[in-house]
């Protein structure tokens, strides 16, 4: 059973406590006063952050956890305050005294520390890592991140699903297509409706638009890592033809506002052509890039996620496929019957992980050619039923899961697991053997969010 | 490798907008003592997210594809504060984050500026001011220019950071 998402949901003299694994769903309700919850972290590593955010959200106890430290809440954030909780009100929050964080770091003789962040050398969201170091072999990698927490999940109840769609769209500038496809399948449930084929397909080409400019722009950015620009001249600029693309269709380089229930008229000859132009400029990146040995040398064994790692650690998308689990929401008639391949690696290291977007990037425009429809469509959808619902989409990143709640036509709870929030925590796996300056790599190969991850 | 040089003899140069080169041209010639005192003849830029949506970063990044060339300018983006004259400000300013934007305001040397980037540091994304939101940013550090934009396009930026210099006079 893969572990998807742990959270819960105030409902006033108890707390709900969902567990979602991918076949099965467990609920318990736990007594508001004093909550607490067995870990399930010893069977599910990958809970340790869904378990920390719990105690943090709501002031869950968990009973058995060898991991107490807060998670969203930082070095100045009020002690014994759980925002999750319908009771919390507060407007604006004032610093409390500065409490520190106490980094999982290796002793012994000779190892080092090394901090990397929260501000990053590059352009580059904000996170912090903490190495423990023999020479330069990196023995240890803690993860820190949620320096972008907005307050997302709090920031939407109240609100219609129509109104939160903006702020949905915004939780992460890379993934914007797919967090809206979430929102159009929850919108759907909710007003009672199937998505009509046409909207469905054209919403389909633009994820897949999505993704394709994800990954070109880190098959330029992983070996540019690597000391090898040249490759991010080249895919920097294929990466920016998608967003064109993406302009000239939605109106917007990011798609924001993309997904909606109607669809206008495209002029698919000029559409078709640029594809065809793209799948040449892929077929020759592929072959001037397999042919650099000095390249390969960087990649290859680099930053290795053995097969049952990233299954023990329910990791999803490219960090999984790389390492042979073929876990991808793609796998449906309704994408198979338009040419999609499942696409995955055995090895797992950061050369898996480069093939692998380059074999999606090329399996998107194959789609994206068969997704492609001139009619217009439109549709009306405004009433939205009480209940609980939920979505799954392939993000570029993986799995991304979305539930919302609603009551009286209004959002009561919002929640979002971002695929990096598992993939974050299986990247301390990657880096022992391998050398500090391999970490750029590593971590550019994975490309896990920040923003979706903080939310 | 052969290949590769073969291909860039054919693709030949992509930088669109030779335009921006004339406006730099006549800015410096503008400020040329101003320039060259305050910013020896470049201008560096350190690029602070204080939480987006990684869409101004993502734009920011295609300023230095081969179609934009931000350096071409001599307009680049360094890896520390204390390299920086200008700090380029994007997100909401959050609660995690307001103590390390302000370290790293404190640590670009004087003189020096901050541009807020995009609509969320002046609180026009559609975010909600909430307890885990610190901005708009003007309420916090000295905003000398600000580029509109959700996201702004990377013309849009090129063009911000030209009005900035042109705002200097």
């Amino acid at each position: 059973m893969r572990l998807i998402a742990r959270y819960a949901i105030d409902r006033g003299d108890a707390i709900e406590v969902v567990t979602r694994y991918d076949e099965t769903s467990e609920s318990v309700h736990l007594d508001a006063k004093a909550p607490a919850i067995s870990t399930i972290a010893t069977t599910h590593p990958a809970a340790i952050w869904f378990e920390r955010k719990l105690s943090d959200d709501f002031g869950i106890f968990i009973e058995g956890a060898f991991d107490r430290r807060p998670l969203v809440h930082h070095e100045r954030f009020p002690k014994n305050l759980h925002p999750m909780q319908k009771s919390f009100a507060q407007n604006t929050l004032d610093f409390a005294e500065f409490t520190p964080y106490k980094f999982e770091a290796v002793g012994g003789d000779g190892v080092f520390e090394v901090a990397v962040g929260p501000i990053h050398a590059g352009i580059i969201e904000p996170g912090h890592f903490h190495f423990s170091q023999a020479g330069e072999d990196m023995l240890h990698q803690e993860v820190r991140h949620f320096y972008k927490y907005r307050g997302i999940e709090k920031m939407v109840e109240g609100m219609k699903l129509a109104e939160a769609k903006p702020i949905i769209e915004r939780i992460s500038g890379n993934e914007s297509v797919a967090y809206q496809i979430a929102w159009r399948d929850i919108a759907a449930q909710a007003a009672g409706v199937e998505v009509p084929l046409p909207l469905r397909r054209y919403h389909a080409f633009l994820l897949e638009l999505e993704r394709f400019i994800h990954h070109w722009i880190d098959l330029g950015f992983i070996p540019n890592d690597a000391g090898f620009g040249a490759a991010l001249a080249y895919a920097s600029r294929l990466a920016e033809e998608g967003r064109r693309m993406m302009a000239s269709l939605s109106g917007h380089r990011f798609g924001f506002g993309a997904v909606t229930w109607r669809k206008q008229r495209i002029e698919t000859k000029p559409i078709l052509a640029w594809l065809e132009r793209m799948a040449k400029e892929a077929a020759w990146f592929e072959e001037w890039i397999m042919d650099i040995p000095s390249l390969w040398d960087r990649l290859d064994t680099t930053g290795r996620l053995r097969h049952e790692k990233a299954v023990k650690y329910d990791c999803v998308g490219v960090v999984a496929r790389a390492g042979g689990v073929p876990v991808d929401v793609r796998m449906t008639p309704f994408y198979i019957e338009h040419g999609y391949r499942m696409q995955t690696r055995a090895h797992g290291d950061v050369g898996a992980r480069f093939k692998v977007r380059l074999a999606e990037v090329k399996n998107s425009l194959e789609m994206m050619h068969r997704f492609l429809e001139r009619d217009a469509f439109s549709m009306e959808v405004s009433f939205a039923k009480e209940g609980r619902y939920e979505a799954f989409v392939e993000s570029s990143l993986g799995e991304l899961y979305m539930m919302v709640e609603i009551e009286d036509g209004a959002i009561d709870r919002f929640f979002a697991r971002d695929p990096s929030f598992i993939n974050w925590q299986a990247l301390h796996l990657m880096m022992p053997g391998n050398i500090i300056a391999d970490f750029p790599l590593i971590n550019k190969s994975c490309d896990l969010s920040y923003a979706g991850n903080d939310l | 490798m052969l290949r590769f040089w073969e291909k860039r003899a054919l693709t030949g140069v992509v930088t669109e907008h030779r335009g921006f080169e004339n406006d730099i041209a006549q800015i410096r010639s503008a400020l040329k003592d101003e320039v060259k005192k305050r910013f020896a003849g470049s201008l560096a830029i350190r690029m602070v997210d204080s939480g987006s949506c990684n869409a101004c970063e993502a734009e920011c990044n295609a300023l230095s594809n081969p179609l934009y060339d931000l350096e071409r300018l001599g307009i680049r983006f360094v890896a520390s504060p204390r390299h920086a004259d200008v700090m380029l400000l994007s997100g909401v300013l959050t609660f995690n984050m307001y103590h390390h934007v302000m370290d790293a305001w404190e640590q670009i040397p004087e003189p020096k500026w901050c541009i807020t980037l995009g609509d969320c540091p002046v609180m026009q994304a559609p975010f909600r001011q909430s307890f885990a939101i610190k901005g708009p940013a003007e309420a916090h550090l000295p905003v000398a220019y600000h580029i509109p934009g959700c996201p702004p396009s990377p013309e849009v930026i090129m063009r911000g950071l030209l009005a900035f210099l042109r705002s200097l006079d």
